[in-house]
């Protein structure tokens, strides 16, 4: 296990490069994130833990953070201000390249699209909104996609389905978008509780999977949405923020904010919960797999530090699902 | 200090959760999807024929006869006693205050006991679907747990036209003078104001008649209908009995052509004929309604499920566009576009509101009313509602796959009413 600490900052996310498997970035705010300021934390694995590249100041807390997928260098960043930072790690000067300002409220998340032609990154705020971005078209929005009916704390495109994203919101329910039409193509009551994450699958285009205050996991197919493929409970708190896994179609990571991170293979009926880890002291937010180190996992926590380990679970071949 | 309250609200009990609700847009969207215990669904649903108004089959039968019929017919097709009964809605318009009388009396010629209640309501040509909201809304509110939604008119017996008793200063109030204007002016108006043309009216009202007799050739009314055994006088004077099982006013042989020779009926140059408005009719509806869990625990069928239920005003003088605005606040309810639904009833009351209407909304010709509409099989008013639930239901179970349907009409006055309905599959 690998650990950085990071005095006064208190993690809210945590995402892998795609282009340096050792190279992550963090999401922090200050005082919890409840007021203050933000940084950005560029930070780099090395043999023996983690070092800081960069890091970046923003004058309001930072909750999400995604990298570019067609420059190394870029990152995103969505801010308690309802603005949206883009930062260049080649750039000397310690202020942002640009700021997207049109959220009315908190972004809670950005995501920026695996499509390699355009440059697309969705916004989710709690002003109920979703915003699509093209970076190469300037500080406009494309569009503004509304019907929550409460805060949306999480935005993710489909990595199949070009156009296509889905938020969880407080309203309790996951939406799927089509950000062609600008509609909302699907609107599942998956929680009765509000839903603070969602992540695809990456080896089905139909499924999904919901975390939510209400302590469950729900994995959705979503040519089927009345009940879900499987419900995972094992967490004590509402769930922060769930991944699928880059590497095993049914295995995905979930953290908390009853301190810990569980690791999860839905397909096994009998015992889905694979392990549970309990080495942070604080509300555990932010989650990533790397997409290149196979089993790495990476977290960040309100206990001010990003952890870097392989669970167990993953390091061992699977055990065969009953 | 909002990011306190909301990073609170993530540790609070699950039980807290309150959805959401925003006036126009209810918890109803968060529903669409999902199966619930305390979904209010439709069981089953039977019609009469329907019968031309002092011609057809039932010009010597009362409405109380007709909805016996059916409120029968529909408990004895699913075996439930009607001691079950919460409540029972009827559906009317042109009995005296809306025929409470009439309808208690259907209930006893049923030999449904004493203490099982009946009511009517009067919502004008939605009243059948409006007996529907009445009863789910009832259960929804905890009142019952199963309940009859009717509907019946006998326009063989009864008049429209007498207006009761309003004020004299309605004249001082455009919209409350806009009341009076004859339905058949108001679809002038629409045909007028929103350019549809003779022609596309003529055709809609063909393929009305082309569509109705096609299902009745193919047998597919004979599910909805139940067989209503009356009396009926000849012109000679002389009473026999009769079985009737057929709509009668289907038309397999309207021409194009012969629509389009047809004069104004409700002005010398306007371009609504007798051929395109609905016709004049005698009918009764009836369809069981019940909480999920109630009526899965007597193992009783789930045939639709009501996903969203709206009415909204409209200008009275334009009466006839009231399910374009209707129908779109129904989909927003249930989570739903235009796009997801497969079959759509669209009350014809005159061909030109239906075009309209349908056009407006962007709906594919080809979902509404395959089996046709007021225009071939009728429009007894206070039945009309529950008649096109029945087929709505019907026709998506005859597809045989999980879809959504619609039901809308207008209403005089200025209203609209509409309902989303989920077949859940076989």
């Amino acid at each position: 296990m690998k650990t950085f600490k990071f005095p006064a900052r208190h993690g809210y996310a945590v995402e892998i490069s795609p282009f340096i498997p050792t190279r992550l970035a963090c999401a922090t705010s200050q005082y919890y994130g409840i007021a203050g300021c933000g940084t950005l934390l560029v930070l780099e694995q090395t043999e023996t833990g983690i070092s800081l590249v960069k890091s970046f100041d923003w004058n309001d807390g930072l909750f999400d953070v995604t990298w570019s997928e067609s420059n190394e260098h870029i990152l995103l960043t969505g801010g308690g201000d309802g603005s949206l930072q883009v930062w260049d790690t080649a750039n000397p000067l310690p202020g942002p390249l640009q700021v997207l300002k049109e959220h009315t409220q908190e972004v809670y998340s950005v995501d920026w699209s695996q499509t390699r032609e355009e440059n697309l990154v969705v916004s989710g705020s709690w002003d109920r909104t979703a915003k699509v971005w093209d970076l190469n078209r300037g500080g406009q929005s494309l569009c503004t996609l509304q019907g929550h009916e409460g805060v949306i704390y999480s935005t993710v495109w489909s990595p199949h389905i070009p156009g296509c994203f889905a938020s969880a919101s407080g309203d309790g329910t996951l939406r799927v978008w089509d950000v062609k039409t600008g509609r909302c193509r699907l609107a599942i009551p998956a929680h009765k509780a509000e839903i603070l994450s969602c992540d695809w699958c990456k080896y089905d285009q139909n499924v999904i999977v919901t975390g939510a205050v209400d302590c469950s996991l729900c994995v959705w197919d979503l040519r089927n949405v009345r009940q879900p493929l499987s419900r995972l409970l094992g967490h004590s708190y509402a769930i922060r923020r769930v991944k699928f896994s880059p590497f095993n179609q049914t295995v995905l990571a979930s953290c908390s904010y009853d301190f810990t991170v569980r690791l999860w293979d839905y397909s096994r009926t009998e015992q889905p919960l694979l392990e549970t880890l309990e080495h942070h002291s604080e509300f555990v937010c932010g989650l990533d797999f790397n997409l290149q180190i196979p089993n790495q996992v990476v977290d960040c926590s309100w206990d001010e530090t990003v952890k870097i380990y392989t669970p167990l679970c993953l390091a061992a071949p699977l055990p065969s699902a009953q | 200090m909002h990011r306190v309250k909301v990073v609170f609200g993530h540790l609070s009990p699950p039980n807290t959760f309150k959805s959401h609700s925003d006036p126009i847009v209810s918890g109803a969207e968060c529903r669409a999807l999902s199966a619930s215990p305390d979904d209010i669904v439709v069981v089953h649903g039977l019609r009469t024929a329907f019968g031309k108004a002092k011609k057809g089959s039932f010009k010597d039968t009362t409405p109380d006869e007709l909805l016996s019929c059916v409120m029968t017919a529909v408990l004895v097709d699913v075996g439930l006693s009607p001691e079950r009964l919460g409540d029972i809605c009827v559906g009317n318009v042109l009995q005296p205050g809306a025929g409470a009388l009439m309808a208690r009396v259907a209930h006893f010629l049923s030999e449904f006991p004493e203490t099982v209640p009946v009511y009517t309501v009067n919502r004008m040509c939605s009243s059948g679907l409006q007996a529907l909201f009445n009863i789910a809304g009832a259960i929804r509110s905890g009142s019952y747990d199963m309940g009859l939604a009717c509907g019946v008119e006998s326009m063989s017996l009864r008049d429209a036209g007498e207006p009761g008793d309003v004020s004299s200063r309605l004249m001082d109030f455009e919209k409350a003078r806009d009341c009076v204007i004859p339905m058949g002016i108001t679809s002038e108006n629409v045909a007028e104001r929103f350019g549809v043309s003779r022609e596309k009216q003529d055709a809609f009202a063909f393929s009305s008649q082309q569509k109705a007799s096609q299902a009745q050739k193919q047998g597919i009314f004979d599910q909805e209908i139940c067989p209503v055994t009356t009396k009926f006088v000849d012109e000679d004077g002389s009473e026999r009995t009769v079985t009737v099982t057929k709509d009668d006013g289907i038309r397999p042989s309207t021409t194009l052509a012969g629509l389009t020779k047809l004069r104004g009926a409700f002005k010398p140059d306007g371009s609504t004929t007798a051929g395109n408005s609905s016709q004049v009719s005698d009918g009764a509806a009836a369809v069981l309604v019940g909480r999920r869990s109630v009526v899965e625990s007597l193992s009783l069928p789930v045939l639709g499920v009501l996903k969203a239920s709206a009415v909204v005003g409209v200008p009275p003088d334009v009466m006839g566009i009231g399910p374009a605005y209707a129908i779109p606040a129904a989909l927003r309810q249930a989570g739903l576009t235009v796009a997801d639904i497969d079959v759509f009833e669209i009350n014809e009351a005159f061909a030109s509101q239906a075009v309209y209407c349908v056009e407006k909304l962007g709906i594919a010709m080809e979902k509404v009313n395959p089996n046709g509409g007021a225009i071939a099989l009728g429009h007894p008013l206070g039945c009309t509602g529950a008649r096109q639930v029945v087929t709505l239901l019907n026709e998506l179970k005859r597809r045989g796959r999980r879809a959504y349907g619609v039901v809308s009409m207008c209403i005089g006055t200025g209203m609209g009413a509409a309902a989303v309905f989920e077949y859940p599959g076989p």
